[in-house]
């Protein structure tokens, strides 16, 4: 008996383009440690928790001091 | 770069629950490089997540200190990596580590010219978080240090308080450990 696909033509298209990206993704070669760490350092999120405590933490702190000739040029 | 320096978008711009648009600049900036070296030296998300809040309260508090004699960047890698390796000091005996004593890249081939293949990417962090547990920290540290394209080797020698020439030299027995103990994670 003939084997079908359960896959519409366009699905199967979606499919193999999907398999192509994981496949290219699947060879990525770095040049150096830190090449390979840049790339690591670059997928990275910051956990949003952080602003978030930062900010409840900083509320109390007074307003950093300015040099006199800064105000100057803020104004 | 010099913290304080604002740009005119910046200083329209309000500061969403920061005290002020310079302390929210100082973290927009530098928060990915603080937390990354905190997440990869310690090699725990929630230690490096304290470490991050806690290096930066720290230059918050400190920030009228800041002369701008070095950029923001390297005032804050000096508090961050003070930070870590105090913390490393005081879990020492509860971490497992191999160092310089333990030295499996020596008898490895040298393989820092060839290039390192990951064939599976989301696997990606965790290859590297155990390679790097297993070099000396202070070869983690010079690796982390030189993956941030914004410090210079000078820079570098600063933080770590060795010369540019010294640098250079550890840097290059610490790829090929990297590339070595990388290789055993596969």
């Amino acid at each position: 008996m003939k084997h079908q696909s359960k896959f519409s033509p366009a699905q199967a298209q979606q499919a193999a383009h999907a398999q192509h990206a994981s496949q290219q993704q699947s060879a990525r070669e770095f040049a150096s440690a830190e090449e390979l760490l840049r790339y690591d350092a670059a997928q990275m999120e910051v956990p949003p928790e952080i602003a978030a405590r930062l900010k409840d933490a900083s509320a109390t702190l007074p307003p950093p001091k300015q040099p006199w000739w800064k105000h100057l040029f803020t104004r | 770069m010099d913290p304080s320096a604002q740009s005119p978008e910046l200083l329209e711009r309000p500061a969403a629950g920061w005290p002020s648009d310079e302390i929210a600049r100082l973290y927009e900036d530098h928060s990915r490089a603080i937390y990354y070296l905190a997440l990869r030296y310690l090699g725990d998300p929630q230690k490096a997540e304290d470490a991050t809040h806690d290096v930066f309260l720290k230059a918050f508090r400190k920030l009228d200190q800041f002369r701008g004699e070095a950029s923001a960047r390297t005032w804050l890698y000096r508090i961050a990596i003070n930070h870590c390796q105090n913390l490393q000091h005081s879990w020492h005996n509860r971490h497992v580590l191999a160092n310089s004593q333990d030295p499996v890249w020596e008898t490895t081939p040298a393989r820092t010219d060839s290039p390192l293949r990951v064939l599976e990417t989301k696997e990606l962090g965790q290859r590297i978080q155990m390679t790097l547990d297993r070099l000396s920290d202070e070869y983690r540290l010079l690796l982390l240090l030189v993956a941030d394209e914004e410090l210079s080797y000078e820079q570098i020698g600063v933080l770590v308080g060795q010369s540019t020439d010294a640098v250079r030299g550890k840097l290059h027995r610490a790829r090929k450990a990297f590339a070595a103990l990388f290789e055993s994670t596969a």
